[in-house]
């Protein structure tokens, strides 16, 4: 969970963490089952740490947290605006994958083509996953569209598998 | 059931679509079943006519007549003779003695005459004709009385001119003209059953003696008192005789006429019988019926080329649409019935339209003319007629849907789904010769080649069309207006202006179609460089030799339709060459600028709207 | 064998080929498939791979070059026009990528089209119209000719007219082609709707995110299979992996 997120919105309002919680929920739609209820105070701790955040509210009781209230401090609300200006973008991380590819087929341990089938049919029942939760969201809710980014990088990504499997059959068909 | 209702749901719905298409389609198909019916129902009107004259004039049952007596006999057609009469008119006058002996033949019951016939010279003012003088009393006879219809009977000095004869030349009582050099006052006009009505006067059955340049002229019917009959007919006296004669069988006149002429001598006098008079009054009308029946065949051609054109314009979107009814599950009964029901549809109204419209126009031809008495038989369509006319109103509609009907059963679906129509020929030969042509000759060059049944639509609508107007100039050209008769006159222009007008619709469609066809690489090579007037002169250039050869071809044709049509003997006497130049020409130069139209307007739009529905 | 009885579409062989000699082109070569009855199949590929040919083929809109198939146990390639057109009336319904509606007739009354066909009354026809137009969600342009419908709302009224006579068998080209993402989910939902309802689905298209809603998906290329992919879901876990949540 990225920090910046966690600062960001706290930015609205101060708040407690379960109310956090509750509006990361939100926006995630169905995605938000799957978070770690605790991802969200460990964040928490270390923004705290780094001096972004200052936590109030009712002292004396460290073995509840979530009582507290979170605050932004100036800092922080400074690093929120930096954070929304700056363009940078999720990397995609395809190396490993290539470099499984080319691995496997100069040691002759596995076939890449069937490397390729096997990742390709998992992403593909991904894929069904991501957009039968889009069908399930109503239209232009924020999840929906988060499922939509998602299963449009899918998409890329399966259409980047397909590639492979054409290379390397050329590949093999040549040799 | 739903399938009725959506097979009228889809045939309206389509002609509504494409409602300028259908427009054409039934006009076309109108203009020939107006013809038709204008050809069909002009049957035997003069019937009712004649008898009324007949019996209103007391019309003779045999008319005998005797001619100048050379050793030929007597002639029953008019015939010029140049170097004149070597009968004189006391030759004919001894030869009038047989007359009397026919006034009191078995059978008899009555007779009139003889009186005195001559042929002269008519001036009246500026005009000049011929007429034929008949010298009678101013007393009323007992056979063949004229009927006055203005005016009043003969007397001395004053004449009464026949009623079409009045009218075709425009003389009306008070009139003065004069008749062999003598000037006499026109004191009545009147219809006789006696003698075939101007402008059959000189035809069948009696036929006249023509001399030197009265022959130049169709002569009409003139009643003078004897006195002043004999006076015209100058000092070579009477040309002729004619005795009405009434019989107790007036049905047997026929065969009293025909037994007389069999045993008779060349030199005796013919006899004629009053049904001979009345097909002769009907000739006129006879020629007309064939001329209006002739151009509805011919008319009937040309709408069978139009709508071959506009179905086979259509052929790709009724394709398709055979091809989505057959997705949806329509059989391919089924989709032909829709299709026949939709042409049906039209062919039905149009072969309304055209007995409505031929039945409108039948009694401005249909009159007997001045001539005969009374109003024709109300043109009411015969059965026969009717049938007829929706008979071949139907089979246009039939043929029309048969192509994309068969197709329907054969064609699988997604072929008829996704079918570019026919694939366009392509002809090496015309590929290398065009290739060295201008850029837009090219282009027309190849399109007009790639549809070769176009091509060859356009030449036989183009030689149907000149075929017909040929054979009106043929027509024009042997006989001189005045024996045609206004009737004629009337049935070939109304055949002129319908043919010249189907066959301008169908240049107009095919090269609307070729238009479209060619908008695509008519606009590419626009936008490398080529002006709208290139692309224009180009294509329509290639519409000329089609339109050149069906000119041409029409000549022949021409003449084949007036023999056929013709079928009796007599002269034909061909137009002459100039006209015929004129003609081809003119055709040419009408087509160029016909079809330039439609192309003009396709190369005018905007280039780039054009390329990009490329693939839409 | 029971098997024929068990698949709803069944075909052996099937091969499409076009021109001859130097130009021949074979669009389909040898596929064998099967489809169950109430399943959803999705067929993939590169443009030119056949998929479209084959979905022709399977609706007896097109007359395959050798092969068998059978559809709901019965033969069907050797039928006449004429019985290949009452089987689209009442068994199959197809979506087509043109959508190839009747230019002059509204989106209603091409909807009505199928029905009539079928012999059913005006009412009948005017009811199930309505009712899938709402369906589709174009009750407010039923008077409209397709000329004056947008893409989207066109291939709308091309699957409603698909699904008038209640076929069991759905063949669908592209169906969302047109589509933004809001009528895709739109028309996924509708079919969703249908596969519950027992209908047999065969989807033909080029976006793997339709694709991967369907029961099993076949890869074409070069008008032969080559691959095939049962689709069971995985855990919602991975979601919020894939949407970088994790920790």
């Amino acid at each position: 969970m990225q920090q910046e997120v966690v600062l960001a919105m706290l930015a609205k309002e101060p708040s407690q963490g379960s109310q956090l919680r509750a509006r990361l929920d939100r926006a995630l739609g169905p995605l938000g089952d799957a978070m770690n209820d605790g991802q969200v105070y460990v964040t928490l701790g270390r923004l705290e740490k780094a001096g972004l955040v200052i936590r109030e509210g009712a002292a004396g009781s460290p073995a509840r947290p979530d009582r507290k209230v979170y605050v932004l401090t100036p800092a922080g609300e400074e690093r929120v605006a930096e954070w929304l200006a700056e363009v940078s973008w999720p990397k995609p991380d395809l190396a490993e994958f290539h470099l499984k590819l080319t691995a496997a087929a100069a040691a002759g341990l596995a076939d890449p083509i069937g490397i390729v089938d096997l990742q390709r049919r998992e992403l593909l029942r991904r894929l069904r996953d991501v957009q039968r939760a889009a069908m399930a969201e109503p239209d232009h809710s924020d999840a929906g569209l988060l499922l939509e980014g998602i299963a449009l990088r899918l998409q890329a990504d399966l259409r980047w598998l397909e590639s492979c499997e054409r290379v390397w059959t050329d590949r093999r068909n040549e040799r | 059931m739903g399938r009725p209702l959506l097979v009228w749901r889809l045939a309206v719905k389509d002609l509504r679509h494409r409602p300028a298409q259908a427009l054409l389609l039934l006009l076309a198909i109108a203009a020939a079943a107006a013809t038709l019916t204008l050809g069909l129902s002009l049957q035997g009107t003069t019937n009712n006519p004649y008898a009324r004259t007949r019996a209103a004039t007391n019309g003779p049952d045999v008319v005998v007549a005797v001619f100048p007596g050379d050793s030929n006999g007597s002639g029953p057609t008019a015939t010029a003779k140049p170097g004149g009469s070597n009968a004189t008119g006391r030759a004919v006058a001894a030869a009038a003695s047989p007359l009397l002996r026919l006034e009191h033949a078995s059978g008899v019951v009555a007779h009139g005459g003889p009186f005195p016939v001559s042929w002269t010279l008519l001036h009246k003012g500026r005009t000049v004709g011929s007429a034929e003088v008949e010298g009678r009393s101013p007393a009323v006879s007992s056979v063949d009385r004229p009927k006055v219809t203005r005016g009043t009977w003969v007397r001395p000095g004053g004449v009464v001119v026949e009623a079409a004869f009045a009218s075709a030349l425009g003389i009306h009582v008070g009139d003065r003209l004069s008749l062999g050099g003598t000037s006499f006052e026109v004191i009545g006009t009147a219809v006789t059953a006696a003698v075939p009505a101007y402008p059959g006067t000189c035809g069948r059955p009696i036929g006249c003696f023509l001399v030197g340049s009265i022959g130049s002229y169709n002569p009409g019917l003139v009643w003078a008192t004897e006195a002043d009959a004999v006076h015209i007919a100058g000092t070579s006296g009477p040309e002729a005789y004619l005795l009405n004669l009434k019989l107790n069988n007036s049905a047997g006149a026929s065969a009293f006429a025909t037994r007389f002429n069999a045993n008779a001598s060349p030199t005796a006098p013919t006899l004629y019988s009053w049904q001979d008079i009345r097909d002769g009054d009907a000739q006129v009308i006879a020629k007309a019926r064939t001329v209006l029946l002739t151009g509805s065949w011919l008319l009937a051609l040309l709408a069978l080329a139009s709508v071959v054109v506009l179905v086979g314009g259509r052929m790709t979107e009724q394709t398709r649409r055979v091809g989505l009814l057959k997705a949806v599950g329509g059989t391919p009964r089924f989709v032909a019935i829709v299709l026949l029901f939709e042409h049906v549809l039209v062919s039905l109204c149009a072969a309304g339209l055209g007995l409505f419209v031929g039945q409108l126009v039948a009694p401005l031809i249909d009159r007997p003319g001045a001539g005969l008495l009374g109003a024709p038989s109300a043109p009411s369509l015969s059965g026969a007629t009717v049938v007829a006319v929706v008979a071949v109103a139907i089979a246009v509609a039939i043929v029309a849907t048969f192509v994309p009907a068969v197709r329907a059963a054969r064609q699988s679906t997604v072929a008829a789904l996704e079918d570019s129509a026919r694939p366009p020929r392509r002809s090496a030969t015309v590929i290398r010769l065009s290739a060295h042509l201008p850029a837009p000759l090219l282009l027309g060059a190849r399109l007009a080649v790639r549809r070769p049944r176009r091509l060859l639509l356009s030449v036989f609508s183009v030689a149907v069309t000149t075929s017909g107007l040929v054979a009106v100039l043929i027509v024009h050209a042997t006989s001189a207006p005045s024996s045609l008769g206004p009737q004629v006159i009337q049935a070939t222009t109304i055949i002129s202006v319908m043919l010249i007008v189907l066959a301008a619709v169908n240049a107009i469609f095919i090269a609307w179609t070729t238009a479209l066809e060619a908008r695509h690489p008519a606009s590419l090579a626009r936008a490398l460089g080529a002006t709208p007037e290139q692309i224009t002169a180009g294509l329509s250039v290639a519409f000329l030799p089609p339109a050149l050869l069906g000119a041409l071809l029409g000549i022949p044709g021409g003449i084949g339709i007036y023999d056929v049509a013709r079928s009796g003997g007599g002269a034909t006497t061909l137009p002459s060459a100039l006209s015929l130049v004129a003609m081809v020409g003119v055709t040419v130069l009408v087509i160029a600028v016909l079809t330039a139209i439609p192309i003009r307007i396709g190369a005018h739009r905007p280039v780039a709207a054009v390329l990009q529905s490329e693939g839409g | 064998m029971n098997e024929p009885e068990k698949a709803f579409v069944r075909a052996r062989g099937l091969r499409k080929e076009y021109g001859s000699g130097e130009g021949l082109v074979r669009a389909v070569d040898e596929v064998d498939v099967e489809v169950a009855r109430g399943e959803t199949l999705s067929i993939m590929g590169p443009s030119g791979c056949g998929k479209s040919t084959l979905l022709h083929l399977l609706g007896g809109l097109d007359r395959p070059t050798a092969g068998e198939l059978w559809l709901a146990g019965r033969r069907i390639d050797g039928l006449s026009e004429r019985a290949l057109a009452q089987l689209r009336r009442h068994e199959v319904g197809f979506v087509f990528q043109a959508y190839h509606l009747m230019e002059e007739l509204t989106a209603q009354e091409n909807i009505e089209l199928p029905v009539l066909l079928a012999g059913r009354s005006p009412g009948e026809a005017r009811r199930r119209a309505r009712q899938l137009l709402d369906q589709v969600g174009l009750a407010d342009r039923a008077d409209h000719l397709p000329s004056a419908l947008s893409g989207g709302q066109r291939q709308r009224a091309a699957i409603a007219r698909a699904l008038a006579n209640e076929p069991q068998l759905v063949l669908a080209d592209e169906p969302t082609g047109n589509l933004d993402s809001a009528a895709t989910l739109e028309v996924l939902r509708l079919f969703e709707a249908l596969h519950a309802a027992g209908l047999t689905l065969v989807i033909v298209t080029h976006d793997e995110r339709i694709a991967a809603t369907a029961n099993r998906l076949i890869s074409m290329r070069d008008g032969a299979f080559v691959d095939e992919t049962h689709l069971v879901g995985g855990t919602k876990g991975n979601l919020a992996d894939l949407a970088g949540l994790g920790s």
